[in-house]
């Protein structure tokens, strides 16, 4: 709507590339319909949708990883098929994609050099990594091994990666889901200056409203496989975006995590802290029911969780922000019962945990909801009954021999009260949408009245309903009395959750706020990494 | 291997062929129909190239399939010795299926089953009272077991991989076994009247021997009874059983068991040896039942371990599958050995066993590869979840 008319006058150019009437079908399920889509030569064009939408099947057809049943695609002018990524790279497309793929073992020369099929060349290699990071100001130094590097160092070699091929058209699928606010808000200035210089096309993939909002000239919406709206960034709004992404209205606040939208919620942000203040001088007065204290584990000479202490009351969130990668994912799996201390101690209702024995933390009443479920949440190729009752399997069952009818009773009693949508207690776990599954694991987990409720990364890869839901469960865990602890790379999520707010960096926390002293501006300051100087912290943010 | 190599790729393409004209809603009866035909293609492939290395040798080739019918089956009394045949098969596939539940893969059964055979010779010779036959068989058991629990032990106390430990372990039992056969006081026969100079154990006491049941004018012993109450025990055992959903779960997502409180090494290890136990009875019933005249011999396992563990990978780790195709598999060593009186050499009808127990392998492995191939693209969500999936 409004596209083509306006938008020429400022670049009457052909448009670098067009998809007319891409269509994909899975069996019954259409991932794209009629998709009609132009990018044009110097912009950055946003493409928006939640989970499933179709936007990364429409930009897996542009770079030849999927090939669309119908429709066509043009490039400059002349229609083209692009078979597979090497002809799309041959065609000038390149894409970043979400989930980096670097090999750590190699250095970041050798990353950039992977799948040529070119003499290899030590030193024209790196003296052409050096080019091209010099000339995007993407400033990397070639000779590091990609392991050691951060997040948003990765980021940016396969950044490098890409733009080394001199692409005509660029890819970003989700680009910033690994990096700090900071790291993200630096990769769109070089973006900006990489559009604005050499006159390419971008396509900015993403479900963060307030990153497309900022990065972006146009902008198309995606909904159940449909573009529902095509408008310039100008004209846009967070709730009309937000709006025609879910095709309801939506509640930003609830959903701002999702969307990534902060700034737009203050004055609602400014009441609910002052009632959290009150409530947070009520949970002061409960017990600690988990108590992590100096933990400390090493793995390779790497302190991994370097004297870790947390507390968490009944009753209470306390969230746990961090970059991923901060040894969040340890905390996580110390809390599973997979990894032992090396020193330190964990300690529920009093009882001290003999960390790494099988179950000892789920029999000391701690209910974790993974980062990665399909790691240590559920078995994937057992049934929906199966994955409900995982760990208390002699609940279900007489004399050692599982009792099917009473398995699937209990199912399907947890099924209708978290609303798990299955084609029946015994449907493969793995055939339920992701958001079914976490419901699956959060029935469980919640199934048998927890004293710890644990939730890693608990909305990641969820659509907005999902994850509404899942804060309202959160909320009313706490409010039962569960003490809860959320571990979150999301600030957005940890800021309208969490009463009280720890920040995790190389293993230790480096940081505690309260609801009424966070903002996301201090949060992304000490994620940053000016915590030790807390003063100036402080500054910045008044 | 060449000669089945037209035989894998015919039949591959027929299968994703069919699959495809069925669609997405291809029944599993279709599937079905598929693997039959499959079965008798194979089985019909490798007859034809026996037929032909018969006929190349000068032997009797028209006769090659009325001989196995035969030798297992249609003379009189031989299904009796198909049965027996087939038993130590049966137990040693429902250890492989305990191990491969638990995501473990042993393939040392052929070990584990000398060592237990040889360890039940020990007690049987020098042991004696009421319950010497029991305690045979019990001794049979552990040996099985400590034998994979070397495997297990390295496992997981210094992470070798148990494919290999086990594997390797096989050589190591039969030279240890061989020891045990040259020294007297361990097995080997001090009898000076021996007929011939091999080196074998003493023979084992009748109170050591398992009784036989005869049935129109066949026997067999009643261990053929036992591995079938074995069989269903197992499946009950893995398919219901809390154990069995632990196992299962220990299998597929070891660190979902850990969290969930099912301590990995011990019950890894405990499949391990339950599997290696298995072998070992098998071990000891066979020598029981009178393998070998009721002695212990060099080459006493003569690939029922291997073939056992074929019997389980045929019946895709379903133990009351494992049943029929253990008999198949049993006929196949009795009619094969009926085939060689026959006056077809020797050698020659190891490699005619071989092109049938191949046939028999390739329909489930191509029906696994369909699976793959065909298991649909995961449901509306799913667009995006594979590569999260992956990339993790």
């Amino acid at each position: 709507m409004g596209f083509g008319g306006e938008g020429a006058g400022a670049t009457a150019l052909a448009p670098a590339v067009g998809l007319r009437g891409v269509t994909k079908r899975y069996g019954p399920v259409v991932a794209c319909a009629g998709v009609d889509l132009e990018l044009m030569p110097g912009e950055v064009h946003g493409i928006l949708g939640e989970n499933g939408a179709g936007k990364s099947t429409l930009m897996k057809i542009l770079i030849g990883l999927v090939q669309p049943d119908e429709g066509s695609i043009e490039l400059g002018g002349r229609d083209v098929v692009i078979h597979d990524p090497q002809t799309a790279a041959a065609l000038g497309i390149g894409m970043v994609h979400q989930h980096l793929s670097l090999v750590e073992a190699l250095t970041v020369w050798e990353n950039v050099l992977l799948g040529d099929a070119s003499r290899f060349d030590r030193s024209a290699a790196r003296r052409q990594v050096m080019e091209t990071a010099e000339h995007y100001g993407l400033e990397i130094d070639p000779d590091r091994r990609v392991g050691d590097l951060s997040a948003g160092l990765r980021q940016r070699v396969e950044l490098i990666k890409c733009l080394r091929r001199d692409p005509k058209i660029l890819i970003l699928d989700e680009p910033t889901s690994v990096l700090t606010p900071g790291e993200s808000e630096q990769l769109f200035t070089t973006l900006r200056d990489v559009v604005a210089a050499e006159q390419r096309a971008v396509a900015l993939v993403s479900h963060k409203l307030a990153e497309i909002l900022h990065a972006t000239d146009r902008i198309t919406i995606m909904r159940q496989g449909r573009v529902v709206e095509r408008s310039r960034t100008v004209e846009a709004t967070a709730s009309s975006l937000a709006t025609a992404m879910v095709g309801r209205h939506v509640n930003l606040r609830s959903s701002a995590a999702a969307l990534g939208v902060t700034d737009l919620v203050d004055d609602e942000r400014l009441r609910a802290e002052r009632e959290a203040a009150a409530a947070a001088a009520a949970v002061a007065a409960r017990p600690v029911v988990l108590d992590i204290d100096r933990a400390r584990v090493v793995h390779d000479g790497v302190a991994v969780l370097d004297d870790l202490s947390i507390q968490v009351r009944a009753g209470e969130i306390v969230g746990v922000a961090g970059v991923e990668g901060n040894g969040q994912r340890e905390l996580g799996d110390l809390l599973s019962s997979l990894v032992t201390l090396d020193s330190g101690s964990v300690v529920v209702n009093g009882r001290s945990a003999r960390t790494g024995r099988a179950g000892c933390m789920a029999e000391l009443g701690i209910g974790v909801i993974p980062e990665d479920r399909h790691d240590s949440g559920c078995v994937l190729d057992l049934s929906v009954a199966e994955n409900l009752v995982l760990d208390r399997i002699g609940s279900v069952a007489r004399l050692g021999l599982v009792d099917r009818k009473r398995m699937r009773a209990r199912a399907l009693e947890l099924m209708r009260e978290f609303d798990i949508q299955a084609a029946g207690p015994d449907a493969p776990f793995g055939s339920l949408s992701g958001g079914n599954q976490q419901r699956v694991v959060l029935a469980r987990e919640l199934g048998h009245d927890p004293t710890v409720l644990v939730a890693a990364q608990p909305t990641r890869g969820l659509d907005v309903g999902a994850i509404e839901y899942m804060s309202g469960r959160l909320r009313a865990a706490a409010d039962s009395g569960i003490a809860v602890l959320l571990v979150s790379t999301e600030l957005e999520e940890i800021l309208e959750l969490s009463d009280r707010i720890v920040v995790m960096s190389r293993g230790r926390v480096i940081g505690e706020l309260d609801r009424a002293e966070a903002t996301s501006e201090r949060l992304g300051l000490l994620l940053g990494g000016v915590g030790d100087d807390h003063d100036r912290s402080r500054g910045d943010a008044a | 291997m060449t000669t089945t190599d037209p035989a894998a790729t015919h039949a591959t393409s027929t299968s994703t062929s069919a699959s495809t004209s069925a669609s997405a809603t291809s029944t599993s009866a279709s599937r079905g129909v598929t693997l039959v035909l499959l079965y008798v293609l194979a089985i019909a492939i490798a007859l034809a190239l026996s037929a032909a290395l018969i006929a190349i040798t000068g032997g009797p080739w028209r006769k090659v399939l009325t001989a196995l019918l035969d030798g297992s089956f249609r003379r009189p009394g031989r299904w009796g010795d198909t049965l027996a045949e087939s038993a130590p098969l049966l137990v040693v596939a429902l250890g492989a299926i305990v191990s491969t539940r638990a995501g473990l893969v042993n393939i040392g059964q052929e070990g584990q089953l000398a060592v237990g055979a040889a360890t039940a010779t020990y007690v049987a010779t020098h042991g004696g009272g009421p319950l010497v036959l029991l305690f045979a068989l019990v001794a049979g058991v552990v040996g099985g077991a400590v034998w994979a629990g070397i495997a297990a032990l390295l496992r997981y106390w210094r992470r070798v991989p148990e494919v290999i430990t086990t594997l390797l372990l096989v050589f190591v039992a039969s030279q240890g076994t061989g020891y045990l056969l040259t020294r007297t006081f361990l097995l080997l026969d001090d009898d000076p009247n021996k007929p011939n100079r091999v080196q074998t154990s003493a023979q084992v006491d009748a109170d050591t021997r398992i009784g036989f049941i005869r049935v129109f004018g066949n026997e067999f012993p009643w261990s053929v009874v036992l591995a079938v109450v074995l069989a269903v025990v197992v499946a009950v055992m893995l398919s219901r059983s809390t154990w069995g959903f632990k196992l299962s779960v220990l299998g597929r997502n070891p660190r979902t068991a850990q969290r969930i409180g099912v301590p990995v090494v011990l019950a890894g290890a405990a499949a391990l040896m339950i599997s290696g136990a298995f072998a070992g009875l098998a071990g000891a019933a066979m020598l029981a039942a009178g393998t070998a005249n009721y002695r212990y011999t060099p080459g006493f396992a003569n690939n029922i371990g291997w073939e056992g563990l074929l019997v389980a990978l045929v019946a895709r780790n379903r133990p009351l599958v494992c049943i029929p195709v253990a008999l198949v598999f049993g006929a196949l060593r009795t009619g094969s050995g009926f085939l060689a009186a026959t006056g077809v050499e020797r050698s020659i009808v190891d490699v005619v066993r071989s092109l049938l127990v191949l046939a028999l392998l390739v329909p489930p492995a191509v029906a696994a590869i369909q699976r793959r191939r065909v298991s649909p693209p995961p449901a509306p969500v799913a667009t995006d979840e594979p590569v999260v999936a992956v990339a993790r």
